[in-house]
């Protein structure tokens, strides 16, 4: 995850360029390489040795940067529309009476370059993961095989896992952007997977950089039919994690300010897997009276 | 209960004082008090809310006391009311903006309102608001009018700019707030005790929103939205507060801007009216679309969120009719 998120800061610093390249897992530590030089010299046995760095990469032509400038600024114009439209750029009646929106979804390359795919190659795994548009482009395909063998560093205990995230929002000149789904209590997928268990993670991007591990996390358990499957997970049941490890100190999620969300895959299982997926959207379920499922009573209480 | 008293403590201390050190302390407990209620309920955001607080208030008075050093260096006293130097006086008036929130250093303020409780946001918006605001005044003879007045305008747009489309409802104070202090900061070197009667209206107004807004535990538009069903009373004087709080004419909230408006004709300063006036248009219409959320439109559905049905207090309706 931690490598992921760098191979997105590097997509950005590298230009758009390179984003192509994101969708191969394989290429991907190449281009994380420059960015995790600066936390440790130790090379991880699945990334490849650094051939160009960062800095060399740099295109100074002055044509390029007003065409860059005239895009920042396109962005710009059609954020202060979206400022003066309403929350989220629609009117308020739409944001007052919305109960479903689809956030994501998967009818062409574009939509497909939204994500990001890692697996443990990363850590020197040898699980493969693949993401393509399915039949008639209209679902996106995440296959690829699952492969729990440690790789032999002495550090590493366990291996195995697959993911796919997507990329944080963008404003213009390369703000952070966030979603605001506080008008929603579930998260809507249509799915239809093989059967494996799936955890789906969110990520909220907080300002300090001590909580940027934050995940909150729920299952996704899916069934191996050739029906589709419509799972509705409540934003009440995600748990906080961090870097893996769920927290002592639960709170329910907050919806105002989310950055990613992600799949992954990581059932000690080996073997291939695959999952499909419609759409990825949001549902807010008047049924649904539960506000946070774990330890609602207070952990502290006052003699 | 302690923290509540520390904060009193802190403001007095600031408010009877004289001399700078006891300025600068009564701050010091204050920022020192209200740390551990923004942090009270132990959520990242709630968290992360404490340490920007934290780190903005203590530079400025860190710049509060350099200015008063370089003040008590060049003129040889520490009175506040007596503040000769040039530098000291740029750097108190760039600290006391840090403090208050005035544009361009009021980025920390709507975070830190959305991640603390609604009663901790109450008091981060008023009550702490008052000892800076009172230094201002002691100080007002000597600081630079221009700078004064650049800084509330662009408050004033920012506050009207920034509120325009946010759905979280203590965002949406803080906006405003910062916007009412842009007003505040208008008037200071020509009249200061409109800016002390803006203060406390100001202060009246947003207590009550924020008391009807804690009773109905209203966190977003959403929520606002469907509050009709459970206190309609509630919610008409909530109609009313916004609207005073927006500035409209026979409530109490237009006092202060007529005021305003009318000292500064008096001072020569007209295009500075025009402009504080029509820039107030902008809030006037995220008051309008708040106001139109929650009390004229009735929403068809009713929220389930069960928090919102206990009634922790019956709430002030009468502060908002005054």
């Amino acid at each position: 995850m931690a490598l992921a998120a760098t191979l997105l800061h590097n997509a950005y610093f590298c230009g758009r360029c390179c984003r192509h390249k994101a969708l191969q897992p394989l290429l991907g530590p190449l281009l994380s390489d420059s960015l995790s030089k600066s936390y440790s010299s130790y090379r991880r046995p699945g990334s490849q040795p650094e051939k160009k760095t960062t800095w060399q990469n740099v295109d100074l032509s002055f044509k390029k940067s007003i065409e860059v400038l005239k895009t920042q600024l396109g962005m710009l114009k059609k954020e202060t529309e979206d400022h003066l439209a309403g929350p989220e750029g629609q009117s308020l009646t739409h944001y007052m009476l919305e109960q479903t929106r689809v956030v994501w979804e998967f009818r062409s390359q574009e939509d497909l370059n939204k994500w990001v795919i890692s697996s443990d190659v990363e850590i020197g795994g040898k699980s493969e993961v693949y993401l393509k548009l399915g039949r008639n482009n209209q679902t996106a395909l995440l296959y690829g095989t699952l492969n729990t063998e440690v790789p032999r560093d002495g550090e590493t205990k366990y291996s195995g896992y697959c993911s796919m995230r997507a990329k944080p929002l963008v404003g213009s000149f390369a703000r952070k952007k966030y979603y605001d789904w506080s008008n929603f209590n579930s998260l809507y997928l249509r799915v239809r997977g093989d059967g494996r268990p799936w955890m789906v993670n969110i990520y909220t991007d907080p300002y300090f950089s001590h909580q940027k591990d934050d995940l909150y996390n729920y299952f996704m358990f899916t069934r191996g039919g050739p029906y589709w499957e419509e799972i509705k997970i409540p934003f009440s049941k995600f748990f906080l994690s961090s870097r893996g490890r769920v927290q002592d100190d639960q709170h329910p999620i907050w919806l105002d300010k989310i950055s990613t969300v992600g799949f992954t895959i990581g059932d000690k299982v080996n073997g291939p897997f695959q999952l499909e997926i419609d759409f990825i959207g949001l549902l807010n379920d008047r049924a649904h009276t539960e506000e946070f499922a774990y330890e609602t009573y207070e952990k502290n209480p006052p003699l | 209960f302690i923290l509540m008293l520390s904060l009193t403590l802190g403001t007095m201390i600031t408010i009877t004082s004289n001399h700078w050190v006891t300025a600068w302390a009564g701050l010091e407990i204050n920022t020192l008090a209200i740390i551990p209620l923004i942090s009270k309920s132990h959520h990242p955001r709630a968290i992360e809310a404490a340490t920007k607080y934290f780190l903005t208030q203590a530079t400025a008075s860190a710049l509060m006391l350099f200015s008063s050093m370089t003040n008590a260096w060049s003129s040889g006293q520490w009175d506040i009311t007596q503040l000769t130097n040039p530098p000291s006086c740029l750097l108190l008036t760039a600290a006391i903006a840090i403090k208050l929130g005035l544009t361009p250093f009021h980025f920390w303020f709507p975070e830190v309102l959305q991640g603390s409780s609604l009663t901790t946001a109450l008091l981060l918006s008023t009550a702490m608001k008052f000892p800076p605001t009172t230094i201002l005044l002691l100080t007002s003879h000597s600081l630079n009018p221009t700078l004064l007045s650049t800084m509330a305008i662009m408050s004033i747009a920012l506050g009207g700019w920034m509120g325009l489309n946010q759905t979280q409802t203590r965002k949406i104070l803080a906006f405003s707030s910062i916007s009412h202090l842009g007003w505040m900061t208008t008037i200071i070197t020509y009249n200061p005790k409109l800016t002390l009667l803006t203060f406390y209206l100001y202060s009246l107004m947003t207590t009550s929103i924020f008391l009807s807004m804690n009773s109905t535990n209203t966190l977003k538009l959403s929520t606002l939205m469907t509050s009709w069903t459970k206190a309609p009373m509630l919610n008409t004087t909530l109609m009313l507060t916004l609207l005073s709080l927006a500035g409209l004419p026979p409530l109490t909230g237009f006092l202060p801007k007529w005021l305003i408006i009318q000292e500064l004709t008096k001072q020569e300063m007209t295009t500075t009216a025009t402009i504080i006036s029509m820039l107030s248009l902008l809030g006037l219409f995220f008051y309008l679309r708040l106001t139109y959320c929650s009390t004229i439109t009735l929403p068809p559905n009713s929220s389930n969120k069960m928090k919102q049905w206990s009634i922790k207090k019956p709430v002030n309706t009468l502060t908002p009719t005054l």
